[in-house]
């Protein structure tokens, strides 16, 4: 059955999927949101069943006007798992269609096996008026998070790619600025996104994370999500919530309990970071920057080393055997320096920027946090971490 | 250089540095005919031989452009171009479901984030190991039709049975662990695809 996308509507994320369950949140809160309708998961599984679509879409679609984005969203998120079409003219039924079939690909149902998701949900999609972040020179796509999402920090976090579309920053193969570029340059929807992800995360009582694009120096949200902040950050964030009185101090316990948190090292939040990716394989290692495996293999007699590398090959890994910890500028925590470096336990940062990473350079990463910190650190112990300390005092 | 010589440098251009005995397995040549050919390719500034714990026979920068010019010179010359293509198109798809297999078979989900897994867990690591099988199922059409292109590929699909037989027998370390596991072969095969069609990494 087709729904339009609006404030009013009132079902669950099992019917409509949890895509188009937060833009429902978000229009609800007055924030801007493409207009669009939804098609059911129901619809999903009926067309996986018989082959056939529901009737209306195509008139619901035309009515939309112009080109359409068309997204998957199920009930339970499996991202990067099903297809999204960006600037589809309609009709879109193909699209549909497609996107459907994308819940059975042998990838979505691994993904599902392992994370106990059912096969029989299916997915909802979500079509909305195409929003151009290329559009122009005031026009860009990013991420956003309401805090830091490395170390609880409050204040928005992310990134931003101007004159581009979404699918290009998350596809990762364009090197983004960070977040508060937008500040300097479209200050207008600086306030508007600010106050934005201050909206979210009081209705949501959490951090969240948006998907956004601007057009022409307008803002446009396509996406939220909340929670899904791990480790010291995680800690932090929950004790920030409770004296922000948006949780109680009960509930932050419950959120964060230090005793069922990962035990992995991490570095103390506030230190001099020269580089920000994705923790891959967790652990801290301080070492001299190598930039070519052959490098490693030599300075490693002298002491640790840590490979910095584009991205990896086979011909890295003897680089990485003598190597403490890794770096890559590409791929992401499933990729296969990832893997490797996993295999050899060592600590990995994936997808950060190399730049100031220079040959010989004393730097700590942190594969669990995703952080390349300049000079040596040595891991927090519990007793030194405040959040925790407040966590355990609240938790007696 | 002969064919011989063309085989084992190409091996050990996509493997990284290794022993000549591992170079040997992966060409599915003997082990004298592999250091044979690793020496004659020494002479000619090809490869190069590094002490230490870390050494072994490794490819010079002269001896990747000869192998890249060689391999390609090789697929034209067997018509192989386009269904090489094709089938690596499909094993773009396979790669990332298999890296994501990896990464559960190396990290689970825990309350708050990402942990290792310490396979104690025999039920969870069931479920990773029965969707690698199913995996696998699907991964030897594919390299059926790679094989069927250039056919020393098909050394690829024993070596990845003999690591799955390793794991299904009880030797956890051959899915991502070992030199020979299935993903360091997998990630050799990954390797052996993108310097075949001179596509960068």
């Amino acid at each position: 059955m087709i729904r339009a996308l609006s404030g009013g509507l009132g079902h669950g994320a099992e019917v409509i999927g949890g895509k188009a369950h937060g833009l429902v949140r978000l229009l609800r809160l007055g924030l801007p949101v493409p207009p669009g309708i939804v098609v059911g998961a129901a619809d999903c599984r009926e067309y996986l069943a018989a082959g056939t679509l529901p009737d209306g879409l195509d008139e619901a679609v035309a009515a939309l006007g112009g080109r359409v984005s068309v997204r998957s969203g199920a009930a339970v998120s499996m991202p990067g798992m099903m297809d999204t079409l960006l600037d589809v003219t309609p009709p879109v039924a193909t699209a549909v269609a497609a996107v459907f079939e994308s819940w059975n690909t042998p990838r979505a149902v691994t993904y599902r096996r392992l994370h106990g998701i059912a096969d029989d949900l299916g997915t909802a999609v979500v079509v909305q008026t195409m929003v151009y972040g290329d559009r122009d020179g005031r026009s860009g796509s990013g991420v956003a998070f309401s805090r830091d999402p490395n170390t609880g920090d409050p204040g928005p976090y992310g990134e931003v790619l101007f004159g581009r579309r979404g699918d290009a920053v998350v596809a990762g193969a364009e090197r983004t600025l960070p977040i508060s570029a937008l500040r300097a340059r479209e200050p207008g929807v600086w306030d508007s996104l600010c106050a934005a992800l201050r909206t979210v995360e009081r209705h949501y009582r959490d951090v969240c994370q948006v998907e956004f694009t601007v057009e022409s120096g307008r803002l446009w949200l396509l996406q939220v999500r909340p929670g899904g902040l791990a480790g010291r950050a995680a800690m932090r964030v929950a004790v920030d919530l409770a004296r922000e009185g948006l949780i109680t101090r009960a509930e932050a316990v419950a959120r964060a309990d230090p005793d069922r948190l990962p035990r992995t090292p991490l570095l103390a939040a506030g230190i001099a970071v020269l580089s920000r990716g994705l923790g891959a394989s967790p652990g801290v290692a301080t070492g001299r920057v190598a930039t070519t495996a052959g490098a490693a293999v030599r300075m490693a007699a002298a002491g640790p080393v840590i490979l910095v590398r584009p991205t990896t090959s086979p011909l890295d890994l003897h680089g990485l055997a003598a190597a403490a910890g890794v770096v890559t500028a590409r791929g992401g925590p499933a990729s296969h320096a990832a893997v490797v470096a996993r295999s050899m336990g060592k600590p990995a940062v994936v997808g950060a920027p190399i730049g100031e990473l220079a040959e010989g350079r004393l730097v700590t990463v942190d594969g669990s946090a995703g952080v390349v910190a300049a000079g040596e650190h040595t891991p927090v112990a519990s007793a030194d971490d405040p959040a925790e300390t407040t966590l355990r005092k609240w938790a007696r | 250089m002969d064919d011989g010589d063309g085989l084992v440098l190409h091996t050990l251009r996509c493997m990284g540095f290794s022993s000549a005995g591992r170079v040997a397995d992966a060409a599915g040549i003997s082990a004298d005919d592999a250091e044979d050919g690793l020496i004659a390719l020494a002479q000619a500034g090809l490869v190069t031989h590094e002490r230490g714990a870390f050494g072994g026979w490794g490819v010079t920068d002269a001896g990747k452009l000869v192998d890249a010019e060689r391999v390609a010179g090789e697929l034209d010359a067997e018509g192989a171009r386009g269904v090489l293509t094709e089938a690596y198109r499909r094993f773009v798809g396979l790669n990332s479901e298999f890296l994501d297999l990896c990464s559960a078979w190396q990290m689970r989900a825990g309350g708050g984030g990402p942990v290792i897994n310490d396979h104690e867990d025999a039920g969870y690591d069931g479920v990773v190991l029965e969707r690698l099988g199913d995996f696998d199922g699907r991964a030897v059409v594919v390299l059926g039709e790679i094989s069927g292109a250039v056919a020393r590929f098909g050394r690829y699909r024993e070596r990845l049975g003999v690591a799955l037989g390793r794991v299904r027998g009880g030797e956890i370390g051959y899915v991502a662990d070992e030199l020979e596991s299935y993903h360091h072969v997998w990630f050799q095969l990954h390797e052996d695809l993108l310097v075949t069609l001179g596509i960068p990494r």
